[in-house]
């Protein structure tokens, strides 16, 4: 819990700072609109999170994103290509679709004995590909569809915005859900055991390649949960839509504490990673510092928007060699105290102590030396 | 025991067993069979078909010929938890652990006894139920420890914990105290005893023969993959078993004889051990002067030094701080103060590269993660620490390579077909005189050999020793880690003994008796005289 709670602090202090530099910031609109941005990003960044925890690591999560707008405005958007069938059907049939994508990636890795990364690397061009072809390399757009309103509406409505916007709600039951799954059934034991020690797991007799198999369509199921509401948020599906978005998942996994090694992190750390990641970008935008030029004119000073990805590379950099610090200073100062510890409750080799059941035999005849 | 003649049918029976993989026949039509409270004691060279006749009674491995029954029914182990079932548990020698999950998540890992997997799990109950199961094995942790915090004995003790949780009925052990201190191996012998008086089988795979000759009901011995026999404890000696396992007797001396040249030179053996005792700490005819040497997170510094031609143990427990030593005076954590000097000059690594330059060169203990890339060659494992010399206009020379790796398998005698064989395919013993070829091949003047004969079988120890011999003769001054009580005693000039990182004392080659190192490893002061008496 160490790195959740760091990252709260740091991501409460952020929060602080922007808010003072810039009251917008944390004016109902923006406030609102960051909640929901954050909301779709953690909701895929859980299940990635899954995939990392058992050691594995899905590419294809933004490929996924897109293919479901894309094949939800392929089938149900009465506008131009496309089919006009009911929105039900085309949120049914893209969900089908990604989770199929998941079961297939899944079962390549754990039966196949396929790298995570080059299937899923795989996966993710050729996802691409075929949304672009979809879309045939334009755009598609929802026209007047009535998901638009699941982007943009919600409950409880102050002066127009929803305080809890749909994606908000649906992110809150990921949660619970995840965090239900992950920490309190057996099946998320095995996801961590599996990342902490495979063969471990293998030989206590878990199915591993079932549960494995099993995180990558959780990680595809939720890209598709996250793609229906980017579909309702963006209106417009484009294969440009989720480019990227699985590094975003990653980032945030890793700020919330996961270790790419696996067997590490936790739901709440990968919401707060995620949290993070939305209040960099939107802090970028709203970062303000005023100050008087030479002439006594108030300005503002803004950051240059070009520097999004150097600030985000950086904060993602600084958090985990900041985190490996501790770590060394922390198990540096274990080793000074704590030299040898007695864990055995009769312990000591030959004359210190005797086994507890019975008496220990003769000590056996060792010294052949010539 | 007679008793599984009759009657009864005995508790396991595995008959006729048959595993081929690509290229060779692993297992050729053993069988084997163990009664109730029976020990039974695995034996063979590395590479004689013992691991994989336990995965099969595992159920990680399916056999393609034979037959197992169980209670004298037939049964079908087609997984591991069908052999979990039928009350199988099987302690591997690489421990199968998480490290991210604590005592009782591991005990019960894939024994939750859940409906589903996505039935709750119950903390508190498994917590319980761990406590009660971690009694049995004398552990007095809390179920909540993770097991990353662990020694390796209290995690063996953990395995042991979660083989009872199934309610195990045949306990197979796996080389189980290859990485155990003494006591900790005591304490698993007190369990197994008990275990036994339950009516547990056990079967017992180990190369240590005073454990197996102390601890095993009976013996069992495979050669090549074939059955060779049973032997019954109150026959066997190591020499039978060893001439079963090898399939020769092995002629003379275990480990080889000393030259008096040695560095327990006449003179101080000549003077009465009172007189001697402080001279211990220095060697005759130093190369390596090691003086308050302080080791990053160790609470002082130490200071011994090491002769040429002289093998040098270190004898401790498990974290007692040896590996550490090896690692500052190989350049891996450089000393955080104090002084070392080789040859004359002074010496202190920052990193690896400046021992090897310097010809210190170090075997480490963990030979696969850290002496080897196993998916190499043995010709480029062989120059991998020297490749910079195989340099000819900017192209590695592959000729001198061979040359040079053909030269080192020669010398040592590995066994392989070639040395563009993978190390990854090699028995532990050809590894480890692949270590020793890389180094060789580098005329080192100090070798650190860290653990050089774990997990490696009794022929090739023995190969092992004559070529450690060989090189002091030559002069090298070698360095030995062993927590191998007949190994330090069999091999060292003199025994270093570290209890908690500090140095506890040094005894000379007479001096040298299991009780007297054992009393310093365990922090006790050396009462010089008494240890002299016994020996």
């Amino acid at each position: 819990m160490r790195r959740e709670l760091s990252m709260f602090a740091a991501l409460v202090l952020m929060c602080i700072a922007l808010t003072i530099s810039n009251p917008d910031f944390a004016g109902h609109s923006n406030a609102i609109n960051t909640i929901r941005q954050i909301s779709m990003l953690g909701i895929y960044a859980i299940g990635s999170g899954f995939v990392i925890v058992t050691g594995g690591i899905d590419l294809s999560v933004g490929s996924m994103v897109g293919l479901t707008g894309v094949i939800i405005a392929k089938i149900s958007s009465q506008a131009q290509g496309g089919m006009g069938l009911s929105l039900g059907l085309g949120i049914v049939v893209a969900l089908a679709v990604v989770l199929l994508i998941g079961l297939g990636q899944g079962l390549l890795i754990t039966r196949l004995k396929l790298q995570p990364f080059i299937v899923t690397l795989g996966g993710m061009l050729l996802i691409r590909g075929v949304s672009q072809t979809i879309v045939q390399g334009g755009t598609l757009s929802m026209g007047s569809s009535p998901l638009l309103k699941l982007a943009n509406e919600g409950l409880f409505n102050v002066g127009g915005d929803p305080l809890l916007p749909y994606p908000a709600m649906i992110f809150l039951g990921v949660i619970a859900l995840a965090t239900y799954l992950l920490h309190f059934t057996v099946f998320g034991r095995y996801v961590y055991a599996i990342g902490g020690n495979r063969d471990a797991a293998q030989y206590s007799g878990i199915n591993v390649n079932r549960v494995e198999t099993s995180t990558y369509v959780i990680s595809a199921g939720l890209a598709g949960v996250a793609g229906i509401c980017y579909a309702a948020y963006i209106g417009q599906m484009s294969q440009q839509v989720g480019v990227a978005y699985e590094l975003y998942a990653i980032a945030a996994v890793v700020l919330g504490g996961c270790s790419l090694r696996g067997g590490e992190g936790t739901v709440l750390g990968i919401v707060i990673g995620s949290a993070m990641m939305r209040v960099i970008d939107n802090g970028i935008n709203m970062f303000q510092l005023r100050y008087n030029d030479p002439d006594g004119v108030p300005r503002l000073w803004r950051l240059n928007p070009n520097w999004t990805f150097i600030i985000v590379g950086a904060v993602i950099l600084i958090a985990v060699i900041l985190d490996q610090v501790v770590h060394i200073v922390q198990s540096a100062r274990h080793v000074r105290h704590g030299a040898g510890p007695t864990q055995l409750a009769s312990g000591g080799p030959p004359p210190a102590g005797a086994p507890p059941l019975e008496p220990r035999p003769a000590a056996p005849e060792t010294a052949r030396s010539p | 025991m007679p008793e599984t003649v009759l009657d009864r049918p005995p508790l396991l029976q595995m008959r006729g067993i048959v595993k081929r993989f690509p290229g060779v026949t692993a297992l050729d039509g053993v069988s084997l069979h163990l009664a109730p409270g029976e020990v039974l004691a695995l034996m063979g060279e590395n590479g004689a078909g013992k691991s994989t006749l336990m995965k099969i009674l595992g159920g990680a491995y399916q056999p393609d010929e034979g037959e197992i029954l169980i209670d004298g029914k037939r049964v079908v182990l087609d997984g591991v938890s069908e052999a979990k079932r039928l009350g199988i548990a099987l302690i591997h020698q690489e421990l199968m652990l998480a490290p991210n999950l604590d005592i009782a998540a591991n005990i019960f890992l894939g024994n939750e006894r859940a409906a589903t997997l996505l039935a709750p799990l119950h903390r508190r109950e498994l917590n319980r139920r761990a406590l009660a199961l971690l009694a049995r094995t004398g552990l007095k942790l809390p179920p909540t420890t993770p097991v990353s915090t662990l020694t390796a004995g209290t995690m063996q003790m953990v395995e042991v914990a979660k083989a009872l949780s199934l309610d195990a009925r045949i306990i197979i052990m796996d080389e189980p105290t290859s990485s155990l201190t003494a006591g900790e191996s005591e304490h698993l012998f007190a369990i197994i005893r008990q275990l036994k008086a339950e009516g547990i089988g056990i079967v017992y795979i180990s190369h240590r023969m005073e454990e197996v000759l102390t601890l095993a009901d009976r013996i069992t011995v495979l050669r090549d993959g074939r059955y060779v026999g049973d032997i019954a404890r109150a026959d066997a000696t190591t020499d039978a078993i060893v001439a079963m396992m090898v399939g020769r007797e092995l002629k003379g001396q275990y480990f080889p004889p000393k030259s008096p040249a040695g560095v327990d030179a006449p003179a101080p053996a000549a003077q009465p051990p009172a007189a001697a005792a402080p001279d211990t700490g220095t060697a005759a005819d130093p190369i390596l002067k090691v003086e308050d040497l302080k080791v990053p997170g160790a609470p002082a510094g130490v200071s011994f030094s090491a002769a040429r031609g002289e093998i040098l143990g270190f004898a401790g427990l498990v974290g007692s701080g040896r590996t550490e030593l090896m690692e500052t005076i190989f350049g891996v954590t450089p000393a955080e103060s104090g002084k070392m000097i080789l040859d004359g000059k002074p010496y202190l690594p920052r990193a690896p590269r400046d021992a090897i330059e310097r010809g210190v060169y170090l075997a480490p203990e963990d030979r696969k993660r850290h002496g080897l890339v196993l998916p190499m060659t043995i010709a480029e494992n062989t120059s991998l620490a020297s490749v910079g010399s195989y340099n000819r206009w900017g192209w590695l020379d592959r000729k001198t390579e061979k040359r040079v790796a053909d030269a080192e398998v020669a010398r040592l005698r590995t066994r392989t077909p070639s040395i563009r064989q993978k190390v990854v395919n090699l028995s532990g013993g050809n590894q480890q005189k692949v270590v020793l070829g890389k180094w060789l091949a580098m005329s080192p003047k100090v070798l650190i050999l860290d653990e050089p004969t774990r997990g490696i079988d009794v022929g090739a120890k023995a190969e092992i020793y004559r070529h450690m011999a060989e090189l002091a003769e030559q002069g090298i001054a070698i360095i030995m880690v062993s927590s191998d009580m007949e190994e330090i005693i069999g091999m060292s000039d003199r025994v270093v003994v570290m209890h908690e990182r500090r140095i506890k004392g040094v005894l000379a080659r007479r001096e040298l008796t299991q009780q007297r190192i054992a009393r310093l490893m365990t922090g006790h002061t050396d009462e010089r005289g008494k240890g002299d008496a016994a020996a």
